[in-house]
């Protein structure tokens, strides 16, 4: 690429969509180097997630872990939110778009607005709030959610009468009836797609008697019905009357694997979020709950979700029920529903719950259509983004790539995985323009205050009326005078204003101040904003104490006018205290090795090195075999029939002659040491086992996973029983003995979901359904026979379910206490294979002499995987796996910062699957390489010597990593880039050497004696 | 409010009103009272937030001074179990807290003055009335005396 | 079979002979009858000092820390518990001590004895297998030794050392049929109001000497939190209020940790039931957490870990 062209691309990225895809491309993108647009139709981000209670298989709350990656979004300089907002059309091409986007008028002006809600207070006007599905109402001035960012109002201009009183009502003047839709034409580089999903209309089930029945309802009303913020603030009831239901139903798999209604693709999500809200709804009924789940196949096959199922049946005492009902009917006299269902024996039975909930699918968003034609990208037959199968992020047009469910039907992580890919992909297309648009602030020089007495500024805000309302401001503000070391305090109207914030750094000047006391809301969304402003003024951001006085005192103290005032005082008082005591708060900076170490030389770890040269980064990979490929040299193709030896071919090709990968063959890591941005790595390598001593900022661990090798059904004795791997093997090579074959039977789950193994490999379904394919292909009189637990072939995978069945392979499902029996016999002089399984619909054996037995066998964890997780201090799983962060949104990286990981060292998987994480490793390493230095300080934790016995109690609690003994003065040593200020070490440590700054035990004594 | 130096501890004074402390971890109970106020849900006035990065920065030792300053009760709230924002930082503290808790039982500390509770960032409405509850229990034990330092 | 004593000596001539360590820390006799004190021994003559007798009584795995040389170190059950507990938290290197176990069969409290006596001085005292022979100006009296042990040693699961590179004589027989716990059960069983009673009676008698910190092997905090002035947590008077707090955070910090040697009731000079807490502690981390303190040198301290599964009861 010549100098010129270069010079066209723009570095900014678009991304389409704010939930929580959208969120984690921008945030990426953001932190790598370019400019974001994060484009949001609705009034605020935050998409489907926001409206969740709690997250699978841990029931994290789901707002707690959304919170901050909307707070972190919202405050980014380099992202701009545009909200109620969609594309118009583009031009150009990849590497500069011209996007035009049309804004709707939200009536509100974002800016002003302080999201106080007074308006909505006296809005006369009750809508039904989308955001609880209808369940509840909120007025026609609204905000979406408590939470939502930016935390601004809007008007909903359908159900307005336009009455004017908000208008009347907002001091901060914020109201704008006047607004009009307005288009926007910005310049980007890259468009990120991550629309999310839609939902089916639960109605056009008609059978189920959604929209007749008030207790049928779905699974997402059910969310919103659990949540504790939520239309019934958490209390379990049904719409109908609001009693406590004593038995719930959930029906599985409406709106997916439904061939009537032309979705006969599996949603992937929905057996494991039932789950989810029948364990949840037991929690939180007050009386023991009858819970009930209809379902087919159940397809537990994530992370830690068979483990979930297990304890949903065995400790929650879920009832599983396979079967998809027929009907349901009403009982009109108690609402209660009647469920008519037939066992698998063939039982007929009808019972009766007090509420239904229909696991509803995932369907394409509903403007995809529309979005498609605007962007000029393809869709594929259901209406989803269409993607090349191992290129899973990228859609049919350059320069445009897709995450999340807007792809196909998946769940929260594997939607941050695909997020990261997409804004990996895109920033390794733009990475000659990284940082050509980013902003950044240029502050005055900080004042020097030590030895300066504290000049504390108070500054009281009214928020319009929402604090004065009820708090006496002004005598608060005359209280906070008498306060010791204050030197100045004023009221303001709205302490956040832009003109307030000139006022503030105006007065720091003229009355001399070294720390600002701002009395308002919560510091959890304005301390920024604050900080910012001293700074401004140059004062450190760290001298900086705020007092809610509005969410904790205001707003929660109405009918107490005297006592919250005096509150108030008490709570400046006790900030007062504290900011006496806050001293400036040095950041240090690091610089950064612009390398990266990948470990594992199969597809994972190639793809991950691969897009980091792409980014201009120079990267090591070692791989202890001698030929790069790990188990993917074994795979021939995959269901959707990619030749993967010909895309390994070339994925080899591109690694080994890419100039800024270094191949390391035949290597083992030796040693580790080091933090992120600053490793050190030793290994042999190559036949002479040559020492390397590798300088990097950051590790991608990508160690592969290998074939369970079994011992069951005579694998290992008799020639004729093979691994999956071996059959496709055989296959491939056209052995003759196997198209000739009359039988062949599979048998699933070997190995995997085992007392002893107990999670699900994921990737054998559809591989005994790809083998049955195959060898149909080539003798279709073959009887093929799948002796299977449950068939989980999710997302389009599905269609070759059905495929397989349509061409006659017969599926023969076996309970896990009944398995099949392997046996060799001898009869008529010839030696027979024979497998006999239990048929559970005939309740017979059914007994087959194979020619060949094929087993689905577990994947299971490299061995490497466990000097690597001491190497580099990351932990596993009880099962061998390496184990994420955070399961839901921080799916590749490790509490110990700089080190990442992809591909089978996680989980069993598929090749799209592995690729995309592998990106997604990437570009999360990227938001580090990226950066010339990393920021160390701001509120750690600070280890006092003369007080330290380097007991080593602090490295052992400290769950970053972020602690070492220092061996030759034995003391504990605080690692500034790794601490993430907790504290733990602080009220652990025995002999007080521990303490953190801007939350020190004499800050908080001092509050504590001020209160 | 301040503590009343002339109100000696343990005697029922008229119109007394229960002085609680909370110390709430940033994350998500000081995000569940910030809820529970954009809700705009009542609660009574009695109780003073101190935030914290993290439950597992509350040392027993700031619980104690607390007491001994002359809160009538103490709250402790953190992330519920697998919401830490520090991933583990509630589950150490946990353990902290089951030993300090049996102690001032042990000791004869009157149940109800130092209270734990999870308090996850969605609970608006838990927090309101975990705060109603308290103040109403503390209010029926009447003012601390164990440990509240009266002056020399 | 030869004499503990003797054992003992014989032992750490030959330590320091071949050199193997560069000192010996055991007990001689004190100046008055029923007592010992710590002793050092650095020359392999002046290991003749050493003795071994059932007023050997002191911990001496406090005077282990902050040793640049190798050291030899005469050590009871409950000693080398708490240097388990010490090498765990870093303040002494395994290779670096060479523990001279001696089974223990209980130590006598003196101040038992002397109650006994009413007031009459003793001039000598032997040891005479399970009995002590107590002589004063004008009275012998024999007394069996198991009635006036330290209580500490009456509740012991540990009286044979748990690790050690030597041992001396044979394991003893371990206690058997004791409630370890059955004070702290009793006082658990009283109302709130008498637990708060008598605990506030036993500190009011604290002067603050701190006699049980300096005695305590695993109080060795540079600086004491109630010296602390940057920030001052309590105040140094005997405040009842203060002494309480001083008294339960002492307590607090010896959590997972204390191995219940008695060295700070028997240091106390107001005779304060100082175990009172510090028992009721390691009964809830062997409750709650399934740890004990000094058995091993494996397990993780109990507020250094934590299991998802841990007790959660008390929490809303």
């Amino acid at each position: 690429m010549d100098k010129a062209s270069l010079s066209d691309k723009t570095g900014a990225v678009l991304v389409i969509g704010g939930g929580i895809g959208g969120i984690q491309a921008a945030l990426d993108l953001a932190e790598s180097g370019y400019y974001v647009y994060l484009i949001e139709k609705s009034p605020a981000i935050g998409g489907m997630m926001a409206q969740l209670d709690k997250t699978f298989p841990t029931n994290d709350c789901s707002m707690c872990i959304l919170s901050p990656k909307l707070v972190a979004c919202g405050r980014h300089l380099n992202i701009s939110i545009i909200t109620n907002a969609e594309v118009r059309y583009i031009k150009g091409e990849a590497g500069n778009f011209q996007v035009t986007l049309v804004k709707k008028a939200r009536y509100i002006d974002i800016d002003e607005c302080t999201g106080c809600g007074e308006c909505a207070k006296h809005c006369p006007v009750r809508a039904a709030n989308s955001f609880d599905e209808g369940l509840s109402n909120r007025a026609a001035i609204y905000v979406k959610y408590p939470q939502a960012v930016p935390r601004a109002y809007a008007i909903d201009r359908d159900k307005c009468i336009g009455c004017g009183l908000c208008e009347k009502v907002c001091l901060a003047k914020a109201v704008v009836y006047s607004d009009r839709e307005e288009l926007q034409s910005i310049n980007v580089g890259a468009i990120i797609l991550s629309p999310g999903y839609g939902l089916p209309d639960a109605g056009l089930m008609y059978n189920y008697g959604y929209g007749k029945y008030p207790n049928v309802i779905t699974s997402i009303e059910f969310e919103r019905i659990l949540s504790a913020s939520g239309p019934y603030q958490g209390e379990l009831s049904r719409p109908s009357n609001r009693d406590i239901p004593e038995k719930i139903a959930f029906i599985q798999c409406v709106g997916s694997r439904d061939s009537m209604h032309g979705k006969t693709y599996c949603s992937s999500v929905c057996c494991i979020y039932a789950i989810k809200e029948a364990t949840v709804a037991k929690e939180h009924s007050p009386i023991p709950l009858d819970i009930a789940i209809f379902f087919m196949d159940m397809r537990t096959f994530g992370k830690g979700f068979e483990a979930y199922y297990d304890r949903a049946m065995n400790e929650y005492g879920v009832r599983f029920i396979r079967c998809r009902p027929s009907m349901i009917e009403e009982v009109p006299e108690t609402k209660n529903l009647r469920i008519k269902y037939e066992t698998e024996d063939g039982k007929l039975i009808k019972e009766e719950f007090d509420l239904v909930v229909l696991s509803i699918g995932l369907e394409p968003p509903k403007e995809a259509e529309e979005l498609a034609n605007r962007l000029g990208i393809e869709l594929d037959k259901y209406g989803f983004c269409q993607t090349g199968n191992l290129l899973p992020v990228e859609s049919s047009k350059p320069g445009i790539f897709v995450c999340g469910a807007f792809q196909g039907p998946k769940d929260i992580p594997e939607t941050v995985m695909q997020a990261s890919a997409a804004a990996a992909s895109a920033s390794a297309s733009l990475s000659p323009v990284r940082n050509s648009l980013v902003k950044r602030k240029e502050y005055p020089p900080e004042r020097d205050i030590r030895g300066e007495p504290p000049r504390i500024g108070v500054f009281v805000c009214h928020c319009g009326i929402n604090i004065s309302g009820v708090v006496n401001v002004p005598e608060v503000r005359e209280y906070a005078v008498t306060l010791p070391n204050v030197a100045y305090a004023e009221d303001n109207l709205y302490a956040c204003s832009q003109d307030t914030q000139e006022r503030i750094k105006e007065t720091i000047r003229e009355h001399n101040l070294n720390r600002v006391v701002v009395v308002s809301c919560t510091p959890r969304t304005h301390e920024p904003l604050f900080q910012e402003t001293i700074r401004e003024a140059g004062l450190n951001r760290y001298l900086l104490e705020m007092a809610n006085i509005r969410d904790q005192c205001s707003w929660v103290h109405k009918e107490y006018p005297e006592e919250a005032t005096e509150k108030a005082k008490e709570l400046v008082k006790m900030a007062v205290a504290k900011a006496k005591l806050i001293q400036p708060v040095a950041q240090t900076s690091l610089e950064v090795i612009h390398s990266g170490l990948v470990i594992g030389g199969g597809i994972a770890g190639m793809v991950a090195a691969l897009n980091l040269a792409q980014q201009g980064f120079e990267v090591y990979l070692t791989e202890k075999r001698e030929q790069l490929g790990g188990i993917a040299r074994r795979i021939r193709h995959t269901l959707e029939g990619d030749d993967i030896q010909a895309y390994l071919q070339n994925l080899i090709t591109r690694v080994s002659e890419n100039p800024l990968i270094q191949v390391y063959t035949n290597a083992d890591i030796i040693e580790a040491s080091g933090y992120v941005g600053n490793f050190t790595t030793r290994i042999e390598a190559g036949a002479n086992r040559d020492t390397h001593e590798l300088k990097h900022g950051v590790v991608i661990i990508a160690t592969g996973g290998e074939e369970y090798k079994p011992s069951e059904y005579l694998y290992g004795k008799d020639p004729r029983v093979l691994t999956l791997l071996e059959l496709e093997d055989e296959v491939a090579k056209g052995n003759g003995r196997i198209a000739d074959c009359d039988n062949v039977v599979i048998i699933q789950c070997v190995g995997s979901r085992e007392s002893n193994r107990p999670y699900c490999s994921r990737v054998c379904c559809s591989e005994s359904i790809k083998c049955a394919l195959k060898l149909k292909e080539a003798n279709a009189e073959m009887n093929i026979y799948v002796l299977y637990r449950d068939i989980r072939t999710y997302g389009f995978k599905e269609d070759y379910y059905q495929e397989a069945r349509e061409r006659g392979v017969l599926f023969v499902r076996y309970e896990a206490d009944d398995k099949p029996r392997v046996e060799t016999i001898t009869e008529d002089n010839q030696n027979l294979l024979r497998v006999t399984v239990k048929d559970p619909i005939l309740g017979e054996d059914l007994v087959i002499d194979t020619d060949i037995l094929a087993l689905g066998v577990a994947t299971i964890p490299a061995a490497d995987n466990k000097k690597l997780s001491q190497l580099f201090k990351v932990p596993l799983n009880e099962d061998g796996f390496l184990l994420e962060a955070h399961m839901k949104l921080r799916p590749v990286e490790f509490a110990t910062e700089g080190v990442f990981m992809c591909g089978l060292a996680h989980n069993p998987k598929f090749i799209e699957e592995t690729i995309a994480q592998a990106k997604a490793a990437a570009s999360r390493a990227c938001t580090i390489l990226s950066k010339d230095v990393i920021e160390a300080g701001g509120l750690v934790s600070l280890v006092d010597e003369n007080k330290c016995n380097g007991c080593g109690v602090c490295t052992l609690i400290c769950p970053f990593q972020a602690i070492d003994i220092d061996t030759e003065k034995k003391v504990a040593m605080v690692n500034e880039v790794l601490c993430k200020g907790c504290g733990a070490c602080v009220s652990s440590c025995i002999c007080g050497a521990m303490n953190m700054k801007g939350f020190s035990n004499a800050q908080i004594l001092a509050i504590i004696n001020a209160s | 409010m301040g503590i009343n130096k002339m109100q000696q501890p343990g005697q029922k004074v008229d119109g007394w009103k229960p002085r609680i402390i909370a110390f709430l971890c940033n994350w998500c109970s000081y995000a569940g009272a910030d809820l529970a106020g954009v809700s705009r849900l009542q609660y009574p006035p009695n109780t003073r937030i101190i935030r914290v990065p993290c439950s597992s920065r509350i040392s027993p030792l700031l619980i104690l001074k607390s007491l001994q300053h002359g809160v009538d009760g103490v709250l402790v709230s953190g992330c519920r179990p697998g919401d830490c924002h520090y991933i583990s930082g509630n589950y150490v503290a946990r353990r902290k807290f089951a030993i300090l808790n049996n102690l001032l039982e042990y000791l004869g500390i009157e149940k109800g003055r130092v209270h734990f509770a999870w308090v996850s960032a969605a609970e608006g409405k838990r927090f309101a009335e975990l705060i109603k509850e308290i103040t109403e229990e503390v209010r029926a034990l009447g003012p601390a005396k164990e440990l509240v330092k009266k002056q020399d | 079979m030869p004499d503990t004593s003797v054992m003992i000596r014989d032992t750490a001539k030959k330590l320091l002979v071949e050199k193997r360590v560069d000192l010996i820390i055991g007990f001689e006799r004190g100046t008055l009858p029923l007592r010992s004190t710590p002793c050092f021994v650095r020359r392999s003559v002046e290991a003749e000092k050493l003795i071994w007798n059932a007023s050997c009584e002191n911990n001496l795995a406090r005077y282990l820390r902050k040793r640049k040389e190798k050291v030899g170190i005469v050590a009871k059950g409950c000693d080398t518990r708490s240097i388990i507990s010490l090498i765990k938290e870093k303040q002494v290197a395994r290779e670096q001590v060479f523990i001279i176990g001696v089974p223990c069969h209980g130590m006598i409290d003196r101040r038992k004895i002397e109650a006994k006596l009413d007031g009459r001085e003793i001039l000598e005292a032997d040891e005479v297998s399970e009995k002590v022979i107590l002589k004063g100006h004008d009275f012998t009296e024999i007394v069996a030794k198991e009635e006036f042990l330290h209580n500490s040693c009456n509740t012991c699961n540990y009286r044979n050392p748990v690790i050690y590179d030597v041992l001396i004589g044979d394991k003893v027989e371990e206690n058997r049929g004791i409630d370890e716990y059955g004070e702290v059960k009793e006082f658990e069983a009283q109302s709130a109001d008498r637990r708060w009673q008598s605990f506030t009676n036993e500190v009011s008698k604290c002067i603050r000497c701190y006699a049980c910190r300096n005695a305590c092997p695993l109080c060795y905090c540079q600086e004491c939190f109630v010296d602390s002035s940057q920030p001052r947590w309590i105040g140094k008077t005997t405040n009842l209020s203060d002494t309480s707090i001083f008294h339960i955070v002492r307590a607090f910090h010896t959590a997972g940790r204390c191995v219940d040697c008695g060295a700070c009731d028997r240091a106390c000079p107001m005779g304060i039931d100082i175990r009172k807490l510090t028992k009721k502690i390691e009964k809830d981390v062997k409750e709650l957490f399934h740890y004990q303190a000094g058995v091993n040198l494996e397990d993780v301290p109990p507020l250094a870990t934590f299991n998802l599964g841990d007790p959660q009861e008390f929490i809303k």
